[in-house]
């Protein structure tokens, strides 16, 4: 037991004057690399998260709320709105519903045309779902009682002279402008436009939304909706919620916001994930490389004292325990530099984050993902630097005093 | 005490083999300084080798204090050597990242020695061969003299029964490598250090209690030179 401790002590004294009498441009530079690819294996999985962060509160807060309640099988509406709506609402951890009407339709303005989605809403309680209604860049989302005020989305409402690319823009629409919506029956009527709002979701900023009582007047509904959207307490519940729906006799289809985009999402990480783990490898792999490299030329330039060290009676265990402490160092300080790079980066993407069709990405670094990586990085860093140092210390005594 | 029989060496190389040592037989009792002498080639590298625990005989037998040093493993002639042999080299082989104090104490750390222990030994050691002012530097910090000197404190460090030496004044002047010598005398005469010395200078024959001549790999003849 002694033997262990003053062995692992001499190991930890060469170790330590080998790092700091040894070349210190090659210590600096190994750690650099070191630190950068922690940085790597942590920055893509946190920006992949960071995505699907911003996807799902997205969906959630502008688009599609945590759950959806659509009509049965075989119709066009769900039917009774008002008496659903209360039946959801009396469920434990329901916060909000809101009923909405969609058409599609066509918008002309000032001889352009524009052809998108149209949302008839109750106000109030799209307020207690969606948070639209604070993301106005201009004028004020409606009220229950409007009847002839559109609000719109960014994209939508366009901006003087600019084509939107491909998405339904009006190229200009300013608050206070008279906008014609054709209908699908054929009805057309001229709304003024009370505001416009960014949520930056393409989707939601190519629609536009006027209020239900206005919407069913023109196609002849009663009490009726296109979907209800369904806001959660919390989220990441979602699947739960939906069997707590169906299992207090919602007869109607209930998706949650993720089934509902199609499985977009997970499509889209799926992908990621692909080139999370060659991006992975390949760091992994240049870990392995640069360490081995990095150990396998100190013990090479080393050969001699090796052997030297043999000669006075220095066991191979110790000499090689020497260069695994070596590689722990370096590890160590390479991976808290990388930390606080990562710490740097991920500061300064939450202040400037990357934009994204789906809307703004801040890059999500979980814990879990740090530690795995640095565990990871030692776990390669340690084989790699057994290895050589292993061989070298196998050779001969007089062939290694050699040189 | 060492008792060498009939120790042979060869090596191989392609299809010519060198017999390096071809039937050497030995005995060195304690307390004896002995000067292994002869020409280049003659087999003194590896006589003090294989002595030393640095290599294996191709035949023969080896006992140093009553331990038949060929029947152990590597890891137990590696723990020998830290315990019971001092082994100085011609070129003084010294850790160059380490300083004189540290290479010669390094030994003693291994040891499990206690550290105020090992400092101050080491720091007596080196005074004790003349390097008292020179603990803090390292190798390319001192003179030939000066490395050899920190070479010799060193395999002293563990108490050796046995201090085997390789033309360690090879490389020095004559001045030098007189003190060298009388440092051996003292330590042979002073501390009854048991001393196996290679050498090919003639001069250096007046230190040795007894020269062991060696040619072609077989001793040629065994002189006292001085009273012991
Ligand atoms: N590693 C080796 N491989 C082949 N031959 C060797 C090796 N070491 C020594 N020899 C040969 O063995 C003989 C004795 O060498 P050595 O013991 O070094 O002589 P000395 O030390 O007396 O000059 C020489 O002929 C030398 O060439
Ligand atoms: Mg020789």
């Amino acid at each position: 037991m002694s033997a262990v401790f003053s062995g692992i002590k001499a190991s930890t004294f060469l170790a330590w004057k080998s790092i700091q009498r040894g070349n210190r441009g090659t210590l600096a530079l190994t750690i650099m690399i070191i630190a950068l690819i922690l940085v790597n294996l942590v920055f893509l999985p946190s920006i992949i998260s960071g995505v699907v962060v911003t996807f799902d509160t997205q969906s959630i807060d502008f688009d599609l709320g945590n759950l959806v309640v659509e009509p049965r099988e075989g119709s066009q509406y769900i039917e009774d709105v008002a008496v659903l709506q209360r039946k959801i609402e009396r469920i434990p951890g329901i916060v909000g519903t809101s009923p909405r009407i969609a058409a599609g339709v066509t918008y002309s303005y000032r001889g352009r045309i524009a052809a998108s989605t149209l949302y008839g809403i109750t106000p109030e309680d799209e307020r207690s779902v969606t948070k639209i209604a604070d993301r106005m860049i201009a004028g004020e989302f409606l009220s229950n009682g409007d009847t002839d005020a559109i609000v719109m989305g960014t994209t939508l409402a366009g901006r003087e002279g600019e084509e939107a690319g491909g998405l339904p823009s009006l190229q200009g629409v300013v608050v206070g402008d008279s906008v014609e919506v054709a209908y699908p029956n054929g009805e057309r009527r001229t709304y003024r436009v009370k505001g416009i709002y960014e949520t930056q979701s393409f989707s939601v900023d190519t629609a536009a939304f006027v209020t239900g009582r206005e919407m069913s007047g023109v196609l002849g509904l009663d009490d009726q909706a296109s979907m209800i959207l369904v806001k959660t307490g919390v989220s990441g519940r979602e699947d739960a919620y939906k069997r707590e729906l169906l299992s207090y006799g919602v007869q109607e289809e209930v998706r949650t916001f993720r089934e509902k985009s199609g499985g977009f999402v997970d499509q889209a990480v799926q992908s990621f994930n692909i080139i999370n783990t060659i991006s992975t490898l390949v760091s992994l792999i240049i870990a392995i490389v640069v360490v081995f490299i990095v150990i396998f030329i100190n013990t090479v330039n080393r050969r001699r004292q090796i052997g030297i060290l043999k000669a006075i009676g220095i066991g191979q265990q110790i000499i090689i325990n020497s260069y695994i402490l070596q590689v722990l160092f370096i590890t160590t300080v390479g991976a808290i530099a990388g930390i606080g790079l990562t710490a740097g980066v991920t500061t300064y993407l939450t202040a400037y984050p990357l934009v994204f069709p789906g809307g703004p990405v801040y890059p999500d670094v979980e814990v879990s993902a740090v530690l795995q990586s640095v565990a990871s990085l030692f776990a390669v860093s340690v084989a790699a630097g057994y290895i050589p140092a292993w061989q070298i210390v196998r050779e001969d005594i007089l062939s290694a005093i050699r040189g | 005490m060492i008792v060498a029989e009939n120790l042979t060496r060869v090596y191989t190389m392609g299809r010519v083999e060198v017999h390096a040592l071809a039937g050497v037989s030995l005995e060195v009792a304690k307390g004896e300084f002995v000067g292994i002498m002869g020409a280049s080639g003659s087999g003194k590298s590896t006589l003090l080798h294989i002595l030393g625990l640095l290599d294996r005989p191709t035949s023969g037998s080896v006992t140093i204090d009553g331990v038949d040093v060929l029947a152990l493993s590597d890891h137990q002639r590696t723990l020998f050597r830290l315990n019971r042999l001092g082994y100085v080299f011609q070129d003084y082989a010294l850790i160059g990242e380490l300083t004189a104090l540290e290479n010669v104490y390094l030994t003693s750390l291994v040891r499990g020695a206690p550290k105020d222990e090992y400092i101050e030994r080491s720091a007596d050691i080196l005074r004790q061969v003349g390097l008292g002012g020179r603990t803090d530097h390292r190798q390319s910090e001192l003179s030939g003299g000066e490395q050899q000197r920190v070479a010799i404190a060193r395999a002293l460090m563990n108490n050796p029964s046995i201090l085997l030496a390789d033309e360690p004044c090879a490389n020095l002047d004559s001045q030098t490598s007189k003190s060298i010598l009388d440092l051996f005398a003292r330590l042979n005469e002073e501390l009854d250090q048991t001393i196996l010395m290679v050498s090919h200078e003639e001069w250096h024959k007046e230190y040795f209690c007894r020269v062991v001549t060696l040619r072609d790999g077989v001793i040629g003849d065994m002189v006292e030179c001085r009273k012991m």
